[in-house]
């Protein structure tokens, strides 16, 4: 049984906004699903679709075989929700989590889940007066209570630092390793690529593309860049007339070049290496972030300056 | 039962605001000052007492509703404007159990607040007039548990039908000034509104059955004409009288009794609506 299946699925929002334009999508039970896209594509909407929050102007959602609209309670049983853009009442954030496992009937323990999400020593807090990261892990361990059969995580990183976000993708793992279907949103492509069996990337509303990473780069063939740094690198390198270059991007002796395809490096180190010495050479696959602005027509021009501004970070934000 | 679970959450979380706290304390310290400085000329104590609660009955008549809306405005549309409904709905809870969570958590807290103030008054005067009136204390606290019910459930459906606190206020403000000012200020009086329009606008000869009929959907002319059945008949308030021509008795359909019929649909109507509009929603 699948533990999302999607079909047809359509939301307007007024006369002449359709945020959610007839996607089709089946997620399988163990999976982990990474659901790409800008801000605005329409995940969001997709997800509140899902959990009932919101009804659609056409198509059918099921979880777990049930459908949500005819019986959300059922699906909400089963599912641990991590919204996006939820607010928090003056409650502890103990008193949160003991409402949440009160409400789902179960028996787990609220400290040892506080202690998971680091927020042990800040359970007798008002969760009013929690910084937006420490919201976030609370939510992120309300979503776990009851060790649910499908996680559903809306744009989870958001306010987290990085050793949030190491902990958070830690815990997906090992919730998925044990069986559960994870279905998480994502406008940043680092946290969907280390944890995700399969993406989904939508775009305005539509579901462009469904695959495994590796075969999403391979099929899109997307950019191929090459790094190659030089002894002496000359004025006249002219390696901007090499056919099938996009990019040239120089730092004192160190050359990077983009290209249309993987292909075209071998031309580029020829092309180099007939005008100066050539000390090191290092060359990287299509990048995720070309791939993406690929499919979400992101912008290619502004996807060397990001890549540049991201560089030592593990996180590169999509520019639109 | 997790109609409960929505109902403890918000009680938890209404408990500790501290407006609602300063609100109740503020009326309780009035009630006991009016029962405190409460004097009637010629009067026995019992009798004095009654004539008290039939003037706190005239307060509560304009005051209650502003406490019951403000208690209750937001309760639905708060957790829309800030998301807390998808914590509430990302659990096993259906839209019944919130709606139906945050009236039951509102009303107790309305009805408790309320509850606080008649014991204020009651205590106060029964100290000083040694005399505690138990059948008219408990009748109009239970006909203001009425009444208060009755703005907890438009409060609620308001709350319920708009998604933002500006509209909700907005929505709230507009219910106070059309089910209770409009029949208190004399110059805009709806009576007075509805007989220009009959008269003057479509021509037809003056109705006074009918302009009372009118008047009389009103929560706030329902409970005045409710309380005087808990009052002997000379100290009954005359609500809602014929005059000209149509001077005498009032028909069947406007007499007291016919007040708590009115309440009663201005609790179920409201919820009934509000719950439609509710289930129905997007919310996001």
């Amino acid at each position: 049984m699948a533990a999302i299946e999607i079909e047809g699925l359509r939301k307007e929002f007024g006369a002449d906004t359709v945020a959610v334009d007839d996607v089709d999508l089946t997620v399988e039970e163990g999976e982990v699903f990474g659901f790409l896209g800008p801000n605005g594509a329409g995940k969001s909407t997709t997800i509140n679709l899902l959990l009932d929050f919101i009804r659609p102007t056409d198509g059918r959602i099921e979880v777990f075989g049930t459908d949500v609209q005819a019986n959300p309670l059922a699906v909400r049983e089963r599912v641990g929700v991590l919204p996006e853009g939820y607010g928090f009442d003056p409650l502890l954030g103990r008193e949160y989590l003991e409402w949440a496992i009160e409400t789902k009937d179960a028996d787990d323990d609220p400290d040892e889940l506080l202690d998971l999400v680091g927020l042990a020593d800040d359970a007798d807090r008002y969760a009013t007066e929690y910084s937006k990261g420490m919201q976030q892990r609370l939510a992120f361990a309300m979503a776990l209570v009851d060790d649910p059969d499908l996680l559903v995580l809306d744009e989870p990183s958001t306010g987290l630092d990085p050793n949030g976000m190491t902990t958070m993708r830690e815990v997906v793992r090992e919730r998925a390793a044990n069986g559960t279907t994870v279905f998480f949103s994502s406008h940043i492509l680092s946290e969907v690529q280390s944890v995700c069996d399969r993406v989904g990337v939508m775009n305005d509303g539509r579901l462009v593309a469904v695959d495994t990473i590796e075969s999403l780069q391979a099929n899109l063939g997307g950019h191929a860049s090459i790094t190659l740094e030089c002894s002496v690198l000359p004025d006249d390198h002219a390696l901007g007339t090499v056919d099938g270059v996009v990019d040239v991007a120089v730092e004192d002796d160190t050359v990077e070049v983009t290209c249309t395809s993987p292909g075209v490096k071998e031309e580029v180190v020829t092309h180099l290496a007939s005008r100066t010495s050539i000390d090191d050479i290092r060359s990287e696959g299509a990048s995720l972030q070309s791939l993406f602005g690929e499919l979400t027509d992101g912008g290619r021009d502004e996807d060397a300056t990001t890549n540049e501004s991201a560089a030592g970070s593990t996180e590169a934000e999509v520019s639109r | 039962m997790t109609l409960a679970s929505i109902a403890s959450k918000d009680l938890a979380a209404t408990s500790r605001s501290r407006g609602l706290w300063a609100l109740a304390t503020v009326l309780a310290l009035l009630f006991a000052a009016i029962a405190y400085g409460f004097s009637g000329y010629a009067l026995t104590a019992a009798e004095t007492v009654r004539e008290l609660f039939k003037t706190l009955g005239m307060v509560l008549a304009f005051l209650l509703p502003i406490v019951a809306l403000v208690a209750t405005y937001m309760a639905i549309a708060g957790e829309r404007e800030s998301g807390g409904v998808k914590f509430l709905l990302g659990f096993p809870n259906t839209r019944r159990d919130v709606f139906l969570g945050k009236l039951a958590s509102r009303f107790l807290v309305v009805a408790v607040g309320l509850a606080f103030v008649f014991l204020a008054a009651t205590t106060v005067a029964a100290t000083k007039h040694g005399v505690v009136l138990a059948g008219l204390v408990s009748g109009l606290f239970g006909l203001s548990v009425m009444y208060a019910g009755a703005f907890v459930s438009i409060a609620i459906s308001l709350s319920a039908t708009f998604a933002t606190r500006s509209r909700a206020v907005t929505a709230a403000i507009g219910s106070y000034f059309l089910l209770v000012l409009l029949y208190v200020v004399p110059g805009v009086r709806i009576t007075a509104i509805v007989r220009w329009l009959h008269t003057q606008l479509l021509g037809f000869d003056p109705n006074v059955d009918l302009y009372n009929a009118i008047t009389f959907t009103s929560p706030y002319v329902a409970y005045r004409k409710a309380t005087n059945l808990l009052l002997p008949p000379e100290r009954q308030t005359t609500v809602l009288r014929r005059y000209g021509d149509a001077a005498g008795d009032l028909p069947a359909y406007l007499k007291d009794e016919v007040g708590l019929v009115v309440l009663a649909a201005w609790i179920v109507v409201p919820l009934a609506l509000g719950y439609w509009r509710f289930v129905r929603a997007d919310l996001q």
